[in-house]
């Protein structure tokens, strides 16, 4: 393989586990958890914190993680759709998704779930209108957006209304 | 690096480099990473040629553990396609359709069945899968009945189990029937693509007795989705595999200068530049590193000149200027081609009661993929592997060929998913970039454009300008339509690294506009004609309902302006012009899902310091078959122009609906991205390039703007009509539903999208 990327790993701590990075500090997390650690559930979509599509969860918040550098991230607690379930065991709002089949090509959806899942830690009983808000700086190419606001009101509700 | 889990192994099937089938079970991880990574290591010589289609295990296998693999041609990029054929084999097979996988577009293992465009999938593979698959259960029958040495008559089927009639105990599954052993029997296959005929003398099951056909399903591949399970072709990792960027020209046109590489080699990561004439890339170990070094070498947001990066380009300037590109579409040359003429439409509008004259204007626009087009390549050796989400793989396999002169039997593509579309975005030209690199640099490569080279360099849909005029006689009825198009080609096929490489013309074509139109009104005088062009300005290809989203708005548009100024209800005024019932039964049962009441449009102007004012308003279209009526309550903000969308209704006749949820989630996208079209959406350009590079600059519908409720009513869902397309007719109307909805709420005409606010407000002035 090739020589090492930067030569002061980072270490940073990922659904749980701390996870070392040979990375250059200055480039983004988002490729870090992509290219060195293999994850999917974040998303390159503009690498310009405009739709979302990379959206990861650091310390609580919705971060958009294509223009997080990877040194800002070193420490913290991230959170990517991996770290919410599996298809086995699906997290409440996967599976909320699920149940409102709120996907047709779903590749901005990992960022939408990412970012309603910081939205419901912070509050967990949104009205539509706060789901709305909250999800506003996340893009949708599909328009799948009536299924993904009811799929984040089934989970905040515990059932969805149709 | 080992992690080549294809979605294609996981399905069940993996077609090794000896020509052995092998099955194995899909409810053991561990069996197919075992299989993944031997098939991608011992690959040589792809396996270049698609399967015979009269060949039953062309289409099916069944395993030892009692699931059946289904393979298509056909692909599926976030419409339901996978579930919904997967839906019609099970039917067919009398098969539980969660043991029934489906492996698509992997051009060794799939029969070429068209590309996955126009809304043809169910419509033109569906049939052909649903015989494939009732072969299939015939076929099994008759080993049933060898192995109980019985007449096929005395079985009956459930959920895969076949049993002798009366004698449960002898039952049989049909993974322990065949054993292991591929389906080597001839069913029969004529014609090609879109139009193959199938095992025509299958014997179809009752459709009066359909139990999946019809239900909705949940979709196969949501949950993978919403638990990053999912591979996309951009989570694809192949062994030895490179980053690679493109760095496109400033000017369209440009050529390039000279490239100054200092700096890229203490990139980390770095590994090279490929430059072939214009065609200029990077490729490195890391993405991370592939970018600095395409940003160095100019691949930037906003470039500020041709030579400001390290590439250095020629200045050129000769796209046409963006303020005129509808004079530009008029004066372009083409060829004219009639869609309707009936007796004489000048000599009625001279004499007529009451005459009309309108021009609609729509910009280019763009698919605008969340995802940025990706493919991996591997060039080596006279011989290609290419993993790409295209939505014509077997297409694909044979243009990249060319592009790299190399046999096509030696050429592969494996497909994976890909991020919405909607027509032929860059995933085809992701593909020849990374070839081209791959063939360079002797590695596979993965290409993912940048956002910018996404917005700057996909094919776009044309800017389209129409005429429109006609007349209305005493008794408020039409007696003279004219409809003239200048349509630029949707159909250009041309790759964008060809002409880079200098080799424009060897593959693809560039088309003409076709005119994207079925005029089902009853007109007494008619002069309906496209002016049909090549390319103007920018390369386009299709875009979700090409061109019949913009011939759509200028039409039912028109025909909501002569029920106005004629006094007349816009349904009524439709219906009485109309004796197709397909049509007048959408149009009636929106209208009922509505609410409709009968008035003339109110078109008044509001008075000053207005608050936001509601509007109604409809359209329909008939888009290769479908009928389709929309409806629309919409409030206009007379201080602000900004319109917003608040109730739909949808009346969809498709004929029969294999999955109604599926489908829905399908026409809720149309009515929404079409929205974002109506009011949005324009590509800006300079003289040089495209300048909408970013979301910023090509806004799209955000959550704050979609409607409270969008409400869907099937029309003749029933088998007696054959299944037509859903993938895209509800785009159709939507801009002339909002155009006529802002007409009734303060009685201003747009006639040139998008409708952004300060249009809006520029006309209530």
């Amino acid at each position: 393989m090739a020589q090492p990327m930067s030569g002061k790993p980072v270490t940073i701590n990922v659904n749980g586990h701390d996870r070392v990075i040979d990375a250059p500090p200055d480039s983004m997390l988002l490729y870090a958890l992509r290219d060195n650690l293999g994850l999917r559930g974040p998303k390159f979509g503009c690498g310009l914190s405009e739709c979302g599509a990379c959206t990861v969860i650091i310390n609580g918040n919705a971060v958009h993680s294509c223009i997080t550098p990877l040194s800002m991230a070193e420490g913290q607690k991230i959170v990517t759709l991996e770290g919410l379930g599996t298809k086995e065991h699906p997290g409440k709002l996967q599976q909320a998704f699920i149940d409102e089949q709120a996907a047709q090509c779903g590749y901005c959806i990992g960022g939408m779930i990412m970012t309603a899942q910081a939205l419901l830690e912070q509050n967990p009983h949104p009205t539509r209108d706060e789901i709305k808000q909250a999800l506003d700086g996340n893009l949708c190419r599909c328009g799948t957006h009536m299924r993904i606001i009811r799929a984040v009101e089934r989970a905040a509700n515990g059932a969805g209304e149709k | 690096m080992n992690e080549i889990s294809s979605t294609l192994g996981r399905r069940g099937l993996f077609k090794l480099s000896g020509g052995l089938v092998v099955a194995f079970s899909l409810f053991n991880p561990a069996d197919v990473l075992a299989a993944n990574a031997k098939a991608a290591a011992g690959r040589p010589i792809p396996g270049g040629v698609p399967p015979d289609a009269g060949e039953l295990s062309a289409w099916l296998a069944v395993h030892p553990d009692n699931t059946v693999t289904l393979y298509t041609g056909k692909v599926d990029v976030g419409t339901g396609a996978e579930t919904a054929l997967a839906q019609i084999a099970a039917e067919e097979l009398y098969f539980p359709i969660d043991r029934l996988n489906v492996v698509m577009g992997t051009t060794s293992v799939t029969v070429n069945q068209g590309p996955s465009y126009g809304s043809r999938t169910i419509r033109y593979a569906g049939p052909q899968i649903r015989h494939a698959a009732a072969a299939g259960k015939a076929a099994l029958f008759e080993l049933a009945a060898k192995h109980f040495k019985v007449a096929a008559g005395e079985l009956s089927v459930e959920n895969g189990i076949i049993s002798v009639k009366g004698a449960r105990a002898r039952s049989i599954s049909y993974g322990k029937l065949v054993d292991g052993k591929k389906l080597n029997i001839e069913i029969g296959a004529s014609g090609k693509s879109f139009d193959m005929v199938v095992a025509p003398q299958a014997q179809l099951k009752d459709p009066a007795t359909y139990t999946v056909v019809g239900t909705s399903v949940k979709r196969k591949d949501i949950p993978a989705k919403m638990t990053a399970e999912y591979t996309y072709i951009q989570d694809l990792k192949v062994p030895g595999m490179l980053h690679g960027r493109v760095v496109r020209p400033y000017g369209v046109g440009a050529t390039l200068l000279s490239v100054d590489e200092t700096g890229l080699k203490e990139i980390p990561g770095f590994v090279q530049v490929v430059r072939r004439d214009n065609f200029l890339g990077v490729v490195a170990e890391t993405e991370w590193g592939a970018i600095q070094a395409a940003q160095m070498l100019g691949s930037v947001l906003a470039p500020q000149s041709p030579t400001a990066g390290q590439a250095k380009w020629s200045d050129w300037n000769g796209l046409p200027e963006q303020d005129k590109i509808w004079d530009t579409v008029r004066a372009a040359p083409g060829q004219d081609v009639e869609v309707s003429r009936n007796g004489d439409v000048d000599a009625v509008l001279k004499t007529a009661a009451k005459t009309f004259k309108a021009t609609f204007q729509t910009p280019f626009q763009m698919h605008g993929s969340i995802g940025p087009s990706c493919a991996v390549v591997d060039v080596k050796d006279d011989r290609c592997i290419i993993y790409s989400g295209t939505q014509m793989p077997h297409e694909a396999r044979h243009v990249t060929a060319k592009l790299l002169g190399i046999p096509a039997d030696r050429v592969e593509l494996i497909w994976y998913g890909a991020p919405g579309a909607y027509g032929r975005n860059g995933l085809d030209h992701a593909i020849a970039d990374a070839a081209i690199m791959s063939q360079a640099v002797g590695r596979p490569v993965r290409v993912q454009w940048m956002r910018w080279d996404e917005h700057g360099w996909e094919p776009k849909g044309p800017a389209i300008v129409q005429d429109l005029e006609g007349a209305v006689d005493a008794d408020g009825k039409v007696v003279a339509w004219r409809h003239h198009m200048w349509l630029p080609t949707s159909m250009d096929t041309r790759l964008i690294a060809a002409a880079l490489i200098g080799k424009p013309d060897v593959v693809g074509s560039v088309g003409m506009g076709t005119p994207a139109i079925t005029y089902a009104y009853q007109f007494p005088n008619t002069d309906v004609a496209d002016h049909a062009e090549g390319k103007v300005a920018l390369l386009t290809a299709w875009l979700r309902s090409p061109a019949q989203f913009e011939t759509t708005y200028a039409m039912e548009a028109f025909i909501d302006e002569m029920a106005a100024e004629t006094g007349q209800d816009p349904l009524d005024f439709r219906l009485k012009h109309l004796n197709d019932p397909r049509a007048i039964a959408v149009l009636q049962a929106a209208a009922k899902l509505y609410g409709w009441e009968k008035r003339p449009a109110r078109g008044q102007r509001p008075p000053a310091g207005s608050g936001p004012v509601t509007g109604r308003g409809m359209a329909w279209v008939n888009r290769d078959d479908a009928r389709v009526a929309t409806i629309a309550d919409v409030t206009v903000d007379p201080s602000s122009g900004q319109i917003q969308v608040k109730r739909v209704v949808v009346a969809h006749d498709c004929g029969l609906v294999i999955n109604p949820d599926g489908l829905k989630n399908q026409i809720e996208g149309n009515i929404i991205q079409s929205i974002s079209r109506t009011l949005h959406e324009e590509v800006t350009f300079d003289r040089a390039h495209v300048t909408s590079r970013d979301w910023f600059g090509y806004p799209i519908l955000r959550f704050s703007e979609v409607p409270d409720s969008i409400e869907i009513v099937f029309v003749n869902n029933t088998p007696e009509y054959p299944s037509y397309g859903g993938g895209e007719p509800a785009t159709c109307p939507t801009a002339a539903v909002i155009s006529n909805a802002v007409f009734d709420a303060i009685g201003v005409r747009l006639r040139q999208t998008p409708f952004r606010p300060e249009r809006v407000k520029a006309l209530i002035a």
